[in-house]
């Protein structure tokens, strides 16, 4: 699972259930082609304040910014932080626990099971 | 009907595969036989004659409410689940990547995965996804995610599909990575009934072959309405029953029970019909509602499946991808059974959810302008 995926989970049939904290058993980099103009569209579709938190919470590196930086779709650091952060790293095993009602709902070599 | 269809369309085919065929046909013809000309209301014996047998055959539920019903929800998703475990793997090798019937023209020669293609551009051309394609499409029901690849090549879209085998999930990803789609393409498990995404997510909501197994209609349409976008449109094409003439209020009786026979073989719920589907989608609001019917269309996909699959090099292959056929086959004279009596239908349903004039506003305006607008948040869905 990326994190641009955990980005759009939500626990289904909750009113706050998002976003969903990570417990890590197997997590992976993985290295994936940059290309901007993917990340910049990303940007308007993201949760991203949420993103932000759940990167510190993998204490991944560099941190992002706290907020989108007004001039994003020129700042090439910036986009490449977040490639990284989007695309290229995986939790392969592990679960994902509702914020609302303690659920948790498993991550399956790569895949999480929503149900 | 089926043995006659396999050998006049075997044209340019070798002795071995005309034998096959034969052979297969035969079986076909013994099954169809007993099934229809010696059935009676209380034979099981004809009906365990077509019946398939999965590896997992769960406990039959009480049959209360109706004759069609057989299995209750929870053990309709775990042996949906189980059934696209254990097959995905064979259905892929014998059958590609996507799990759909075809599209013909009449005349039109074509393989059978051709077809399959054409039937997602086909519908999207109907729906008039051409017209306004989607930046963000979710897959219900996506399988090992030929359709999401499909558009996602067609339009330059994000996706998401869910399904609930992880099977099927895991390989809808590794396929889409292998494709170059790994970034813009994201599969999961999940209950199309209760899905795990926020309100008004996507553009295009696409469930094709995937209505047929939702034990709950009204929350099957009520999810897909919900996570569509304000502007965004939902396309359906399933396997339905024929719309109810006026006075009707339900099936005939002999109606049901083909379709009892026909769900006990593939873990489906009860059918509605073309207009059940429009009528929710009226229900949750949805505007610009069209339906069609395209039962003539995919008629030939199955005599072209079964041709393509006797091409083996070995007699393992033969088996393999032949006992996989023969299942799928002998379960076809109950769906042909039903076409020809006009019961079963192919059909499409598609609507919009309309935007309020706040949300078309802020719509055009971002996309006239460069710098970045975020537009207002939504209105709550209606109730």
């Amino acid at each position: 699972m990326k994190l641009l995926t955990h980005n759009m989970l939500i626990s289904p049939n909750t009113r706050n259930g998002f976003p969903l904290a990570i417990e890590v058993e197997k997590m992976k980099t993985v290295e994936s082609e940059f290309n901007a103009e993917f990340v910049a569209r990303m940007v308007e579709k993201l949760e991203y304040p949420a993103l932000v938190s759940t990167a510190a919470s993998l204490a991944l590196e560099p941190p992002l910014p706290a907020e989108v930086p007004a001039e994003f779709r020129d700042d090439e650091p910036f986009l490449r932080a977040l490639h990284h952060v989007l695309l290229e790293v995986e939790i392969v095993e592990g679960q994902l626990v509702c914020p609302e009602t303690g659920k948790k709902f498993p991550i399956k070599e790569g895949i999480p099971s929503m149900l | 009907v089926v043995s006659v269809g396999l050998l006049a369309s075997s044209s340019a085919g070798d002795m071995r595969t005309q034998a096959t065929l034969l052979l297969l046909g035969c079986a076909c013809q013994c099954a169809a036989l007993r099934a229809t000309a010696f059935h009676k209301p209380t034979s099981f014996h004809a009906t365990r004659a077509v019946e398939v047998r999965l590896s997992v055959a769960p406990p039959e539920a009480p049959d209360v409410e109706s004759v069609q019903e057989l299995r209750s929800p929870e053990e309709l998703r775990k042996g949906i689940a189980k059934f696209y475990d254990s097959s995905s793997g064979i259905w892929e090798r014998v059958w590609g990547e996507h799990m759909h019937h075809g599209y013909y023209n009449d005349n039109e020669k074509k393989n059978h995965q051709e077809a399959q293609v054409d039937m997602i551009n086909e519908a999207l051309k109907w729906a008039g996804a051409d017209d306004n394609p989607p930046k963000s499409v979710l897959d219900v029901g996506c399988g090992i995610g030929g359709s999401s690849r499909v558009i996602a090549r067609k339009y330059g879209n994000t996706g998401a599909g869910i399904t609930l085998s992880p099977v099927q999930a895991g390989r809808a990803q590794a396929l889409s990575d292998a494709a170059g789609l790994g970034d813009a393409l994201q599969f999961q498990v999940a209950d199309a009934l209760d899905m795990p995404f926020e309100d008004n997510s996507f553009d295009l909501i696409w469930s094709m072959e995937s209505g047929e197994h939702m034990p709950d209609k009204r929350q099957f349409i009520s999810e897909l309405s919900r996570v569509c976008k304000p502007g965004g449109r939902i396309i359906v094409v399933a396997w339905c029953h024929r719309d109810l003439l006026p006075g009707e209020t339900q099936l005939l009786p002999r109606e049901e029970r083909l379709l009892r026979r026909i769900n006990r073989a593939y873990y489906l719920p009860r059918w509605c019909s073309v207009a059940d589907y429009a009528k929710l989608a009226s229900d949750f609001g949805l505007e610009q509602i069209r339906t069609d019917d395209w039962t003539d269309r995919v008629k030939r996909f199955w005599p072209a499946v079964i041709l393509s699959a006797f091409r083996p090099n070995s007699l393992l292959g033969l088996f393999r991808s032949g006992f996989t056929t023969i299942r799928g086959a002998l379960v076809m004279p109950l769906m042909i059974r039903g076409q020809r009596r006009g019961l079963v239908k192919f059909g499409l349903m598609t609507a919009v959810k309309p935007e309020s004039r706040v949300e078309a506003a802020a719509r055009q305006a971002s996309a006239v302008s460069s710098a970045p607008t975020r537009p207002p948040p939504p209105p709550p869905p209606p109730p």
